[in-house]
């Protein structure tokens, strides 16, 4: 047991060091800066108390932004579930290519963010831009469209671009999932004549459940940080419909000047999210046992 | 004895090694694109060859980080000892405490080159020069003059002249006219231009209380509104490069930008001879053109008495006009010279790109004579003044009129609120 | 195994989708890096370029490091990969099956890496960085991947050794073998599949990094191709055909990479050792 104990320490303490020098000093700091009233890095600081805190819950600000988060996880995690899992299904099936396909899906994750953006905003534009003509052209619309002209329609044009990036990451993760499902059970159920709805709603969305969980969990809290791909299209524009709350962390830290309201909205955006995660993260384990 | 003189043979080198290190300067500038990087390490290395004792070296930085970068670089002790400024960023560094004054070294200069008045304006305020003005960009509104003759109209000198030229430029091919309305640094500097001639240049009344909110800036955010619907669909998205690409595309029959020149040259955009400049039209005929304008500077961060010296000799060779113009032309057409005697230089005017746009340039240089930047004029400069740019409150109100539909007084209103508290 | 018509027309139709998703956006760039710089930006594209020309590759190799920023980017993906691998796997398997205290608890913190806006970590961390010396160096910036690869990977790892069947670990136990031996020589290569998808994850987390890459480096010479890339696009004027040659540039390593291990990770990934 001792033995056991001193083993699971040299397992676990390098990667907690890790973690805890790089997240664990800076979260600290966070909760520091926040009693304080810092603007500009290297300022000197003084104890404020909750001022900050007062400040920050009393503002429209925050509470917008809490509301454009919610939407932003829940829609990129709908659309991003919907491609991945008909990605997954599709491509968990036999057909000539299938395992160039299921290497080739990463392609649009590979793609780091700065470049997604640019290739979207020059797709989407109105000189040059390719999408516009293709609307036109296919009769959906006869003049060309601002995709980001209104608050609803950046905030989904984001959702796609993003959904876009990401949704190779969980098609990977599904079809892991569904690689370790035994094939027996798939034979057994077509020989009691179960059919192809059947056996995904009686055998592989069950036994996929596990993986879908740890995947919504991770998948939320990244979703939710996804920070440079809005701000570099639309700065949480146009009229703030797009402000999530990394968006406002980051205005307020190195536009506003506020680095300690800033501070203070990502402590508060860390207690949801902490909350979040530990009540699915029970959940998920009730599931398991 | 053999180590002894081993030793003093050690110290000896490494005393005079230390006598003829040259004192090291680094420079952080945001000229980031690959061919200004190159010019600029030209300059450096022809600048260093001539200057034995000095060293001078490069960090190309982006707009887009360096609010965040350079702070946090100051205060951990990793920053340079000069970097390129605008206005607007000045006050960021200057509250850590690191920028000195050049306000000496700048007189000595002024009496040499005669710096364009409008360019040291606001690097000056609180009892001290905070830069030293390098280039200048101010914005000029861009036409084809083949265009303008096609559809039978003269370069507008009014917004009522304005407005029509771009509902008669407009086509099912065209749009009559592109100006941004994205919640970015670049709607900013348009609708300022706009504000600036129609009597709302100062956001600030002497006591450093805001007067955004006044019938002038309504009339502007309401003129400007207009322009906006003549604007292709897209203009809520767009920075620079989406106008160039429109007006070069032939797409936008008119556009505000500091220069096009090169994207008009390189990317396809017509005859030199037929891309029209002129300066942005005035609400009421007779009154004085006014703009937008970036007078760039370089801030001194350290107080090293070395440091300082290197960094005037440095300063004073860049502006000579011999080495001056070829350093303004790492992007031809888009700096323009701050000093008199750099607007002459042959070391400018030589430029290939320079020669073939030349009319346009001569414009260009004389709009940036009634260069206005907001928040740094008439000497009514308040570090609030950084948030309110930062965040592009400017920009953010026109959103309020073209996307949620607000009337302009009550935008600029809500505008003027939400600038007082970014000041507070 | 015969699929029924209907599957088969929904599977095609599924297949297609994807990959107009996924190729069309890439063709447009393709194309579009290679044609004359009016045809890129004219109002009326063309789907198929008309004018071809090399003139943005040739300029955007004359003009940037873009060796350098590559070679970067190699250097710091792979070797976040490989900490990252090295360091998850036993504390996996040590949440996994060691007992010791709070275990479960430390387990469920890990989380808590996710939970914190990562923007806010950058100023604490470039002051912590100039302290200890390693602002401006690659390692610094894999040491970040790695803590932002972590969790994951612990997460992800610890599932996939929940999977290997009972039976095998147990006969093992009973051979006497201690932990270590029973990680190394019986679950290793079964948890092959989930290795393989921790290490692509790291990896591309790594080589698209771009906020912390932007900030905690300063001097060209160590750019990666991300911070490399946003760098050619200028502030009041772009380029697009150097644009989106730079695009083409700045994928086009990683998809050479996959084209030869791709395969084998993704294979291993799908195909998976325990069936």
């Amino acid at each position: 047991m001792r033995n056991s104990s001193l083993l699971a320490f040299a397992f676990v303490a390098p990667a907690m060091l890790v973690l805890l020098l790089i997240l664990g000093w800076p979260l600290v700091s966070a909760v520091i800066l926040s009693f304080q009233d810092v603007r500009y890095v290297g300022t000197e600081p003084h104890w404020v108390g909750f001022a900050n805190y007062i400040k920050v819950l009393s503002g429209s600000k925050l509470l917008s932004s809490i509301g454009l988060s919610l939407i932003w996880v829940v829609a990129n995690a709908v659309l991003q579930t919907m491609l991945a899992l008909a990605a997954a299904l599709a491509l968990n099936e036999r057909f000539r290519g299938a395992k160039v396909a299921r290497t080739w899906i990463i392609l649009t994750w590979i793609v780091p963010t700065v470049v997604v953006v640019m290739i979207w905003r020059w797709l989407f534009s109105t000189s040059g831009g390719m999408i516009n003509p293709l609307l036109i052209q296919m009769g959906i619309i006869d003049r060309p469209i601002g995709f980001f002209a209104s608050p609803a329609g950046a905030f989904a044009t984001l959702v796609f671009i993003n959904s876009w990036r990401w949704f190779p990451f969980i098609t990977l993760m599904l079809l892991a999932g569904m690689t370790r499902i035994p094939g027996d059970l798939y034979e057994a159920a077509r020989i009691d004549g179960a059919n192809a709805w059947k056996r995904f709603t009686r055998i592989t969305w069950p036994l996929l459940k596990p993986t879908l969980g740890v995947l919504a969990v991770i998948g939320t809290l990244l979703s939710f940080n996804v920070f440079d791909i809005i701000w570099l299209l639309t700065a949480g524009g146009p009229a703030n419909g797009t402000r999530t709350m990394p968006v406002l962390i980051y205005e307020t830290a190195f536009k506003g000047y506020r680095l300690s309201e800033a501070a203070t909205v990502s402590v508060i955006a860390t207690i949801l999210l902490l909350a979040f995660a530990l009540i699915t993260a029970r959940a998920l384990d009730r599931e398991e046992n | 004895m053999k180590r002894f003189a081993s030793m003093t043979l050690a110290a000896v080198l490494i005393s005079s090694a230390a006598y003829a290190a040259p004192v090291e300067l680094t420079l952080w500038h945001m000229e980031q694109p690959p061919q200004r990087v190159q010019r600029i390490q030209e300059m450096l290395d022809a600048f260093n060859d001539s200057h034995p004792d000095i060293s001078v070296s490069q960090e190309p930085q982006s707009w887009g980080e360096v609010y965040a970068k350079a702070p946090a670089a100051l205060a951990a002790g990793a920053g340079p000892d000069m970097i390129f400024t605008i206005p607007d960023f000045t006050p960021v560094l200057k509250d850590l405490g690191k920028v000195q004054s050049v306000a000496d070294f700048v007189e000595k200069l002024d009496s040499e080159h005669h710096f364009i008045p409008a360019t040291l304006e606001p690097y000056t305020y609180d009892d001290g020069v905070w830069a030293v003005p390098l280039y200048n960009m101010s914005m000029n509104m861009w036409y084809r003059k083949s265009e303008f003759e096609k559809a039978g109209i003269s370069v507008p000198e009014t917004w009522d002249d304005w407005l029509k030229a771009a509902e008669t430029l407009a086509t099912s091919e065209m749009y009559g006219i592109g100006v941004p309305a994205n919640k970015q640094l670049y709607t900013d500097q348009t609708i300022y231009s706009v504000m600036a001639n129609g009597g709302a240049s100062e956001l600030y009344n002497e006591d450093g209380t805001l007067r955004f909110d006044n019938p002038e800036t309504v009339a502007a955010y309401d003129f400007y509104s207009k322009l906006v619907a003549l604007s292709p669909p897209d203009v809520n998205s767009w920075t620079w490069g989406e106008a160039e690409a429109c007006f070069t595309s032939k797409s936008c029959g008119m556009i505000m930008q500091f220069s096009v020149i090169s994207t008009y040259d390189t990317q396809g955009g017509g005859a030199p001879e037929d891309l029209g400049i002129a300066a942005i039209p005035t609400k009421n005929a007779g009154g004085e053109h006014n703009t937008i304008a970036y007078p760039n500077g370089v801030m001194l961060l350290t107080d090293d008495k070395a440091k300082t010296e290197a960094f005037e000799t440095f300063v004073s060779w860049l502006l000579e006009p011999e080495n001056y113009g070829k350093f303004l032309n790492m992007e031809p057409g888009l700096f323009m010279p701050v000093t008199e005697d750099g607007a002459k230089a042959e070391s400018f005017w030589s430029d290939p790109m320079v020669e073939k746009y030349k009319p346009q340039i001569e414009t260009a240089i004389a709009n940036s004579k009634n260069g206005k930047l907001f928040g740094f004029t008439s000497g009514r400069i308040f570090p609030s003044i950084a948030a309110i740019s930062a965040q592009n409150l400017l920009a953010a109100t026109v959103q309020d009129v073209t996307v949620s539909g607000d009337s302009a007084a009550d935008a600029v209103a809500a505008g003027q609120k939400t600038m007082e508290e970014a000041a507070e | 195994m015969k699929r029924s018509l209907a599957v088969n027309i929904l599977l095609a139709l599924t297949l297609l989708a994807l990959v107009i998703l996924v190729a069309l956006p890439f063709w447009w760039v393709i194309s579009g890096s290679f044609k004359l710089p009016q045809d890129i930006i004219a109002r009326k594209p063309t789907f198929f370029p008309h004018s071809f020309t090399l003139q943005h590759y040739v300029k955007l190799l004359a003009n940037s490091a873009y060796t350098t920023y590559v070679g970067n980017s190699l250097i710091v993906a792979t070797f976040s990969t490989l900490i990252t691998l090295a360091l998850a796997v036993p504390a996996s398997f040590a949440f996994f099956r060691l007992k010791f205290p709070g275990r479960r608890t430390l387990f469920r913190i890990i989380l808590l890496a996710y939970a914190f806006p990562s923007i806010v970590v950058l100023i604490p961390l470039f002051g912590m960085f100039t302290k200890l010396g390693i602002i401006d160096t690659l390692p610094s910036l894999v040491i970040v991947n790695v803590a932002f690869a972590l969790p994951f990977s612990i997460w992800m790892l610890r599932s996939f050794f929940a999977t290997v069947p009972k039976e095998i670990e147990e006969a093992a136990v009973m051979d006497g073998a201690p932990p270590t031996v029973i990680l190394r020589r019986v679950m290793l290569p079964l948890i092959a599949p989930g290795m393989a998808s921790v290490g692509i994850f790291a990896f591309i987390s790594s080589w698209t990094e771009y906020v912390f890459a932007s900030v905690l480096i300063i001097s060209d010479d160590k750019r990666t191709v991300p911070v490399g890339f946003a760098g050619i696009i200028g502030q009041y004027q772009i380029d697009w055909g150097l644009l989106l040659a730079g695009v083409v540039l700045a994928v086009a390593p990683v998809v050479i990479l996959f084209a030869f291990i791709g395969r084998w990770f993704v294979s291993g990934l799908t195909e998976g050792a325990v069936k």
